[in-house]
């Protein structure tokens, strides 16, 4: 017999990735399935991916998402919460209702996770990734408050609301006016495994696609929009290549990409910086592990995955001092820490790591050694379970029992 | 038997022939013995219930206030029209015997309910999409459509007002004739014929071959 069942609720699943919130219920739900919780993933379609199968023990139902065109991207979001709650309520039935709790990650699945509440009478958990009025430093248009409004209903109808960081934390308390008894902190994690098991592999071959052996790599891993800072570091990328000779990759999309490319032409810097876009699990790791130093240099970060994972990857991590970022890098010991939005500070960080292999090495060693006690999945797992079961022993004494 | 009704309009908001509609409805049908509860939006007048000669209202508001349009607007909504409509399922020991769903509106809610709790629904036609828009075709209306289409699909039975609405439902959707039955509002036996087609659904019965 399974202790609880747990049913997760989110718009993007492995192999659809579009953030951070797909690695993350896929490696929770992963490990929380070893710790004998029956979890139920229900998550949107992906081409060739299957409607239903068992992954590493959690079973995922993909659903039809919303496939017309839709007026615009919050429209579509409620358009697909009425498939996805269609669905996952015949789910639930085909069950004899015997889900525990809804979990529901971002706003993304608000309306589905909030009528599977009211429908079946169990309690709602909501983890709450990122805030709109964070993304968009501020909220200015009705349609940005129409998203904070549907994130702030979400946290008023959850039983209990985690967040990644304690700055997170302090932010959706501030942003929705949450009682702090509401709030749990449970940090993200990273899946180390996947980095050190070719641990002996040669990787120069696959460096030399991207850059010159004399080269030194200063790697950007991240969406390329406003709040994830890349302009900040195109903006740095002169500054330091008159101290050093380094090659910057920029990996991932958005809205920004061909005006950041426009900016290095206009530089001359073109052979200097490279857009490889998206690019695949594997390609990312080996990158890396490749790089002499990874980038977080985001404006607004409520935790900060891809800093865990250069440091998992035994890559130097230089990160804007900000939300998240703060509390996973402790300066000096396990990364170097730069004013948010200031150039000039972050190519200083950057050339700090680049000339100086000796403290290179020490702040590589220290944050391997802090992502495998600090941020494993496993000890992740563990104080997840303990919220649902302080969720489900105050349900038990509730009216809806 | 228990029904619940759902309607984006009801006195006091009125926004066009329907909100008097559903009320001399549920009037009536509550004077034949019916327990009938109405779910239904109102900005300010919400609240639990409130009970008059037996027959009962519900009004919900919008958790989100600010929206972008109609489209995004209903479908918060519907939400909170789950959730009242649970509430009078838990607190009637589960016997709820239909939902009547009244235009597109709360299609979405009416849908979750029958998926999770079993209960089926009938799809009363007012209007449609494609003669509201004249035709047009943009994403918004393609929305509004597929969410009609939804009830369609998913509903136990249509009830529509007239002829040449049944023609339509099925000219667009291609619904089949023998699932939607025309019952003129206050013609001579109306009441009696919904009760029948109410009777039928709540007795699970699927098609009634309309003649």
């Amino acid at each position: 017999m399974r202790d609880i069942t747990v049913m997760m609720l989110t718009w993007e699943f492995p192999p659809r990735i579009i953030g951070g919130i797909s690695p993350h219920v896929y490696n929770l739900s992963k490990s929380l399935a070893k710790k004998n919780i029956k979890v139920y993933v229900v998550t949107c379609d992906f081409p060739g991916a299957p409607q239903h199968e068992v992954l590493d023990g959690v079973e995922v139902f993909r659903v039809d998402s919303y496939k017309n065109p839709s007026p615009d991207f919050a429209t579509w979001v409620y358009l697909m919460n009425v498939n996805m709650q269609k669905e996952a309520a015949a789910i639930v039935r085909s069950l004899d209702g015997k889900v525990d709790i809804f979990h529901a990650h971002d706003w993304l699945v608000a309306d589905a996770g909030i009528g599977l509440k009211h429908v079946f009478r169990k309690p709602l958990l909501a983890t709450i990734h990122s805030t709109e009025i964070g993304r968009r430093n501020g909220i200015h248009f009705d349609y940005e408050r129409m998203i904070h409004e549907t994130e702030a209903w979400l946290t008023y109808e959850a039983w209990k609301v985690i967040c990644c960081s304690n700055y997170m934390i302090s932010h959706v308390k501030w942003a929705f006016g949450l009682p702090e008894d509401k709030l749990v902190m449970v940090p993200n994690g990273v899946n180390v495994d996947a980095y050190t098991k070719n641990e002996t592999e040669d990787l120069q071959q696959f460096r030399n696609k991207f850059a010159l052996p004399e080269e030194k790599i200063v790697l950007f891993v991240g969406r390329l929009v406003y709040e994830k800072g890349v302009h900040v570091l195109v903006n740095a990328v002169p500054k330091v290549l008159e101290k050093v000779n380094a090659k910057f990759i920029i990996v991932g999309n958005g809205y920004m990409k061909e005006q950041l490319s426009d900016l290095i032409r206009n530089m001359g810097l073109s052979h200097k910086v490279l857009f490889t876009g998206f690019v695949d699990d594997d390609t990312l790791r080996k990158l890396q592990k490749c790089a002499d130093v990874s980038v977080v240099p985001s404006l607004f970060e409520p935790f900060g995955i891809v800093a865990l994972e250069a440091m998992a990857a035994k890559s130097p991590v230089v990160v804007s001092d900000t939300g998240g970022l703060s509390e996973i890098v402790e300066h000096d010991v396990d990364g170097v820490k730069v004013y948010v939005n200031n150039p000039e500070s972050l190519a200083w960080g950057i050339t700090r790591v680049l000339t100086n292999e000796k403290y290179a090495d020490w702040i590589r060693n220290n944050a391997f050694k802090k992502v495998k006690e600090k941020y494993n999945w496993d000890e992740i797992a563990n104080q997840t379970k303990r919220v649902y079961d302080t969720v489900l022993e105050e349900y038990s004494r509730s009216a809806w029992t | 038997m228990h029904v619940i009704i759902f309607s984006w309009e009801y006195p006091p908001r009125i926004v066009g022939q329907l909100a008097y509609y559903v009320k001399e409805l549920a009037t009536q049908l509550t004077k034949s013995g019916i327990e009938i509860h109405v779910v239904t939006y109102h900005d300010y007048l919400t609240g639990e219930s409130n009970e008059q000669n037996g027959l009962k209202t519900y009004r919900v508001t919008n958790p989100v206030r600010t929206h972008i349009g109609v489209l995004t607007w209903v479908l918060t909504l519907n939400q909170e029209v789950e959730r009242a409509a649970a509430d009078i399922y838990y607190r009637a020991h589960k016997k709820v015997d239909l939902i009547d769903a009244h235009d597109w509106h709360f299609i979405p809610a009416a849908v979750t309910l029958k998926k999770a709790l079993g209960i089926p629904f009938i799809y009363s036609v007012e209007s449609l999409e494609e003669h509201r828009s004249h035709g047009a075709n943009s994403p918004f209306n393609m929305a509004i459509k597929s969410i009609e289409w939804l009830g369609m699909y998913e509903a136990q039975r249509l009830i529509v007002k007239s002829e040449w609405m049944r023609e339509e439902v099925s000219r667009i959707y291609k619904v089949p004739l023998e699932k939607i039955s025309v019952v003129k509002p206050k013609s001579q036996g109306w009441l009696k014929s919904i009760l029948e087609i109410y009777r039928e659904v709540a007795g699970g019965k699927n098609v009634k071959c309309e003649t």
